[in-house]
């Protein structure tokens, strides 16, 4: 019992990320209906460009958090500009491709910046230590990580609820024709989409490299954090936060149980596996969409 | 892939016979057949670099007629290619190392593994289409790759595995390279072969009904769940094929191999070659390969620029290289280097007239 609660506290902790970065893919796809795999290899870009801040131009925090954050966004323009605007309107495949390669092509950048190796931000831009209440091990990283990420996507949310570009982006939510309708200019939509997911993914980055370290390997985060996307519902925000959770929870869990009993990378492999269940028993996840085709 | 809309002026069938013809003039068949003495011959001339570039190119044809089978005729977004290409290479191996079967045994079955694997992962297919089945394949591609490279019992884990190449068969010894490579290229034709046809058969033409619009092809009477999964198994029966003369060639089996890189670069050198057409596949694996190789060319420049960081170098380089092709295709061809071939035909045949 005191494992289970041990566990499911953690996992909330660490899906909170997953919640964020589920949120980076829901933001994208809910405007431009194209499903952004390059947010993976985002992390990787945005981990490094915070370490080069801190670490090798020895900038103040918040500093390199806007300078990480401005530089996503530069990320975020450029790529919806350049790489996803003439794919408009053009069958499914093509975006899945381009975005695909898109994640390849950022790895091939981050390891150009990284050189391949594993960087740490040494005295880490959060709090280090951990609380121990009762049985508890709370790592502080984690705990103000979770806190951060819950700030963004509030923050997020208001955006979305009270101002007049967000408003605009929920009307090109519902549909792109309409939206056109009413005046309101459906490129530049997609084009603050790509922003903001970039901007969050860069953040979630800098997170979870101050957690795992800077390196290549953070981008198996931002595939994990596709079966959260796809556990919620690729349309739902509440379904990504909870489903983030829930596969933080997921991770916890399989560590404590079942990575004892499988060799290897369970955590990595098991939120597949449950990405293949919720396929198979409801693909279209909790709070998603059920499209309903006809001729 | 309908021959008909492009064939020259003046040509029509005038029985059943002439109707079904795979090749219809005897330009075409007389360019084909120098084409295939030609790729016969060419390992007596070349060197084993180029065999070794050839036996590749084969080898990577036939898993890139898979994925065209599974995408480009049926639309069944697969991005866990590669993965059943190793499944290929794993199903040899193993057999070799546990069984001691001989390489004649282990090919058929190095296609009726994966084919029987990617239809379990296909049955998702049933369900939904689209951006859900890429997801559903990139899990298949993580747990496939989870499995063999910690199964250390069967697999021997991330160590890779040694593999035989088939011995002696009607006298010939295919323990050489060249001998080797005669072997690849008549599996690689036949395969070719049967690709071709079966965009003829009722089953091909399901596949492209399903893939133009799959409800209006139930409601023309195809069953639609045996199409996709047929789809998936006969992809996945070439990626095997492909797998087991791939690894066979290199004697060894390696898990990282066949990385997510790897499926994904099937997919994007699929649209540079050419959705839906047998050329296209071919047309995509060979420019796929031949990068590959250039961009080992290019690797000692790197290092004499770079010193130490020339490794990653080259590796982030070549990663970036290969997404911005397949990107500028999408962008600016996206029917690939096969429609580019064809209005390079149409142009010649309507010479001098522009249409």
């Amino acid at each position: 019992m005191e494992e289970i609660l041990k566990s499911i506290v953690l996992g909330l902790s660490s899906g909170g990320i997953y919640a964020l970065l589920a949120i980076c893919y829901v933001v994208i796809y809910k405007s431009t209906r194209v499903f952004p795999f390059s947010q993976a290899a985002m992390l990787i870009i945005g981990a490094y460009v915070m370490w080069f801040c801190l670490i090798v131009w020895n900038l103040p925090v918040w500093l390199g958090f806007l300078i990480t954050c401005g530089t996503g966004a530069l990320m975020g323009m450029a790529i919806e500009r350049v790489f996803m605007r003439p794919l408009v309107g053009q069958p499914i495949l093509a975006p899945i491709v381009v975005t695909l390669c898109l994640m390849l092509l950022l790895r091939g950048v981050g390891i150009l910046v990284g050189k391949g190796n594993i960087q740490g931000f040494g005295e880490s831009f959060l709090p280090q230590g951990a609380w121990e209440v009762g049985f508890l091990h709370l790592p502080k990283i984690q705990v103000y990580g979770f806190f951060l990420c819950a700030a963004l996507i509030a923050a997020l949310m208001l955006f979305y609820d009270k101002t007049r570009i967000g408003l605009g982006m929920r009307v090109v939510h519902e549909d792109h024709v309409v939206a056109q309708n009413l005046g309101i200019n459906v490129k530049r939509v997609f084009q603050y989409s790509w922003v903001i997911s970039c901007m969050i993914a860069v953040v979630a980055g800098m997170l979870l490299g101050n957690i795992q370290g800077v390196g290549l390997a953070l981008d198996a985060n931002g595939l994990i954090a596709i079966a959260a996307v796809l556990f919620g519902g690729l349309e739902s925000f509440a379904g990504a936060i909870i489903a983030g959770l829930a596969i933080g929870i997921l991770q916890m869990l399989t560590i404590s149980y079942i990575a004892p009993l499988l060799p290897g990378e369970t955590t990595m492999m098991i939120p597949f596996v449950f990405l293949l269940v919720i396929l198979f028993l409801k693909p279209y996840g909790l709070f998603g969409l059920v499209k309903i085709e006809r001729l | 892939m309908s021959v008909n809309v492009d064939r020259p002026c003046g040509i029509f069938d005038r029985n059943y016979y002439q109707a079904k013809e795979l090749f219809r003039t005897p330009l075409r068949k007389g360019l084909l057949a120098l084409l295939i003495v030609a790729m016969y011959l060419f390992p007596f001339w070349t060197n084993e670099y180029g065999i070794s570039i050839l036996i590749v190119i084969c080898a990577f044809t036939i898993g890139m007629l898979g994925l065209q089978i599974i995408t480009g005729y049926c639309g069944l977004i697969s991005i866990g290619h590669a993965a059943f290409m190793g499944v290929g290479m794993y199903t040899v191996g193993i057999l070799q190392r546990h069984f001691g079967l001989s390489f004649w045994v282990c090919l058929p079955l190095a296609g009726l593994v994966p084919m029987v694997i990617g239809m379990m992962f296909g049955i998702p297919a049933l369900r939904m289409k689209g951006l859900y089945l890429a997801f559903a394949t990139l899990a298949a591609h993580f747990v496939i790759v989870y499995v063999i490279s910690n199964w250390r019992s069967v697999t021997n884990g991330t160590d890779g595995m040694w593999m035989k190449r088939p011995g002696m068969l009607l006298g010939i010894d295919f323990q050489t390279d060249r001998n080797y490579y005669l072997l690849v290229l008549t599996i690689t034709i036949l395969m070719t072969y049967l690709a071709t046809n079966l965009s003829r058969t009722k089953l091909g033409r399901a596949f492209v009904a399903v893939r133009d619009n799959d409800i209006a092809a139930e409601i023309m009477g195809i069953n639609i769940a045996y199409t996709k999964i047929m789809a998936f198994g006969i992809g996945c029966f070439f990626a095997g094929i492909a797998g087991a003369l791939g690894g066979a060639y290199y004697e060894y089996v390696n898990v990282e191999w066949f990385g997510l890189d790897d499926s994904i670069w099937f997919l994007g050198f699929l649209v540079v070659g050419g959705f839906g057409s047998i050329f296209g596949a071919i047309a995509g694996a060979a420019v796929w390969k031949i990068m590959d190789e250039l961009s080992t060319l290019v690797t000692p420049l790197a290092e004499a620029f770079l010193g130490g960081m020339a490794f990653y170098a080259s590796a982030a380089f070549s990663l970036i290289f290969y997404a911005l092709i397949v990107i500028i295709f999408l962008v600016f061809e996206p029917r690939g280097i096969a429609h580019r071939w064809q209005i390079i035909k149409r142009s010649y045949r309507l010479h001098p007239f522009p249409y």
